[in-house]
């Protein structure tokens, strides 16, 4: 381990003494319970240790607080997605519906293209998913937005274009 | 790594040449033109390759949920999104509630069969009705008429002669169906179906009313909500499915694939960009896995599997 690994650690860990209590009041009072709220505060850290970004905090607070306004989003952004996911399976016909076991894994399937659609305006994204998973074709999908098939073209080719540039960006990341 | 604007430029391009070809109205012109720019740079070819890998991606979960699970819609138009996608996958019984209701029901009796089923009945005047995959069916005999609801699905009807001469009808929520002493076949699907004769013949009318139309055998007939087509001469595949295959000759790709996962469970989706590569043969539909298996040695796609419930059917490039 060399010595700026031992520095590193050791920041982490006067960070976690300092602020992982406050941290988990602050989650507290916006998810109002406090499993939730020790679970993102725990994630957090493991955020700030994989940055290795621990040595060059000035303002821990701030800096803490920014981190899992971002997990609580993921986290809302989830529950509102497997609200749906939920309601879309009780609504199949039961004997289409997938196991358990494939259910969870077309839910991760769900989360990742979820993520690869955000940023996407929500004309844009209704026009992919129209295309993409209704199986409509453009005309179609023309006559229901009322627009003209050229738009429908051009807001499937913006998709496309932004998820490609998601799918690489979350490959690197 | 980043993208050099070279790169960026040619995703673009590739994002573009991807709308075009998953058009639904894709021309030859604009296959060609696709062709064109992929071979003119590497470049261009590795930048589709990337759409492909979205593609990919989106096609690892049904369309069916996908759909209503990543659609931005609060509360009631969620609900109305799910609503329709229920019309879509479920037998579309709903409507025929009514009719449920109805006194007299002593002898109506119920058949079905699941997915990848198929069963023959004898009815009571000693008419047969065989039952395709996913098929339900209500039958009601009174002293004035024999009718056989057919509420999804696909039969075939072989009339009996009836001693007390009722007439002999199929029912669907579009058309009625009366029999001319006979053998035929009905589908019924959602807002639309198709009447095919094998002997003698049957006269369709819409129950919204208008005239009959007479179809004679080696004909069929196409039905929607609100009309009736022009009798045509039968698709050389009719009625196969009674003996456990679907002919295809020079069928659209994707055409084949929707009729065979009527007899599958789960999803299998043809990748748009195939879907007009033309397939003949026979396919055995009591095995579909086995009808794969035979497209994919026979033809140039391949059949990936991402999980029991969900197969899709690509190039094999």
């Amino acid at each position: 381990m060399s010595a700026n690994d031992l520095y590193l650690r050791s920041a982490v860990n006067d960070l976690y003494c300092d602020h992982h209590g406050w941290l988990q009041g602050w989650l507290r009072k916006r998810l109002g319970n406090t499993f939730d709220a020790a679970d993102l505060a725990q994630d957090t850290f493991v955020r700030v240790i994989k940055a290795r970004s621990a040595l060059d905090i000035r303002e821990p607070r701030p800096y803490l607080s920014m981190i899992a306004k971002g997990l609580l989003v993921d986290l809302f952004r989830r529950r509102s997605l497997e609200q749906s996911y939920l309601d879309a399976l009780a609504a199949m016909p039961e004997r289409q519906q997938p196991s358990l076991e494939e259910q969870a894994i077309l839910f991760q399937a769900l989360m990742e293209i979820d993520r690869l659609l955000q940023g996407l305006g929500p004309r844009v994204k209704q026009v992919f998913i129209l295309s993409q998973f209704n199986g409509l074709t453009y005309p179609q999908i023309a006559e229901r937005l009322d627009v003209s098939v050229r738009t429908v073209n051009n807001h499937m080719a913006k998709a496309m274009e932004h998820c490609c540039l998601m799918q690489i960006q979350l490959q690197l990341a | 790594m980043s993208l050099s604007p070279e790169q960026l430029q040619a995703i673009r391009a590739a994002a573009q040449w991807y709308a075009r070809l998953h058009s639904g109205t894709a021309a030859d012109a604009d296959r060609a033109g696709w062709r064109a720019w992929l071979a003119a740079d590497p470049l261009h070819d590795q930048a589709w390759q990337r759409m492909a890998a979205v593609s990919e991606q989106m096609a690892s979960v049904p369309g069916a949920l996908a759909a209503p699970t990543l659609s931005e819609l609060p509360g009631r138009s969620r609900r109305q999104v799910l609503r329709s996608a229920l019309l879509l996958t479920t037998t579309g019984c709903l409507g025929w509630l009514g009719w449920r209701s109805e006194t007299a029901q002593n002898l109506r009796c119920d058949y079905r069969t699941g997915i990848g089923e198929r069963r023959a009945f004898q009815l009571a005047d000693g008419s047969t009705v065989l039952l395709n995959t996913d098929t339900s069916i209500d039958v009601r005999f009174d002293g004035k008429q024999r009718v056989v609801r057919l509420l999804w699905g696909e039969i075939i009807v072989t009339t009996a002669v009836d001693p007390a001469q009722r007439p002999f009808k199929v029912i669907t929520e579009q058309v009625e169906v009366l029999a001319l002493g006979t053998r035929f076949i009905v589908r019924a699907q959602a807002q639309r179906g198709e009447v095919a004769v094998l002997e003698k013949a049957v006269e369709v009318s819409l129950r919204s009313g208008g005239p009959a139309t007479r179809v004679d055998a080696g004909s069929q007939l196409d039905f929607s909500d609100r009309s009736l087509g022009r009798p045509r001469a039968n698709d050389v595949s009719v009625g196969a499915w009674q003996r456990g295959s679907i002919i295809a000759i020079d069928r659209r790709l994707d055409a084949l694939l929707a009729e065979l996962s009527r007899y599958r469970m789960g999803v299998l989706r043809c990748d748009p960009a195939i879907g007009d590569l033309k397939v003949s043969g026979v396919f055995p539909i009591d095995n579909t896995d086995l009808a794969l298996a035979a497209l994919e040695s026979g033809f140039p796609l391949r059949v990936t599997r991402y999980s029991r419930f969900w197969v899709q059917v690509s190039h094999s490039r």
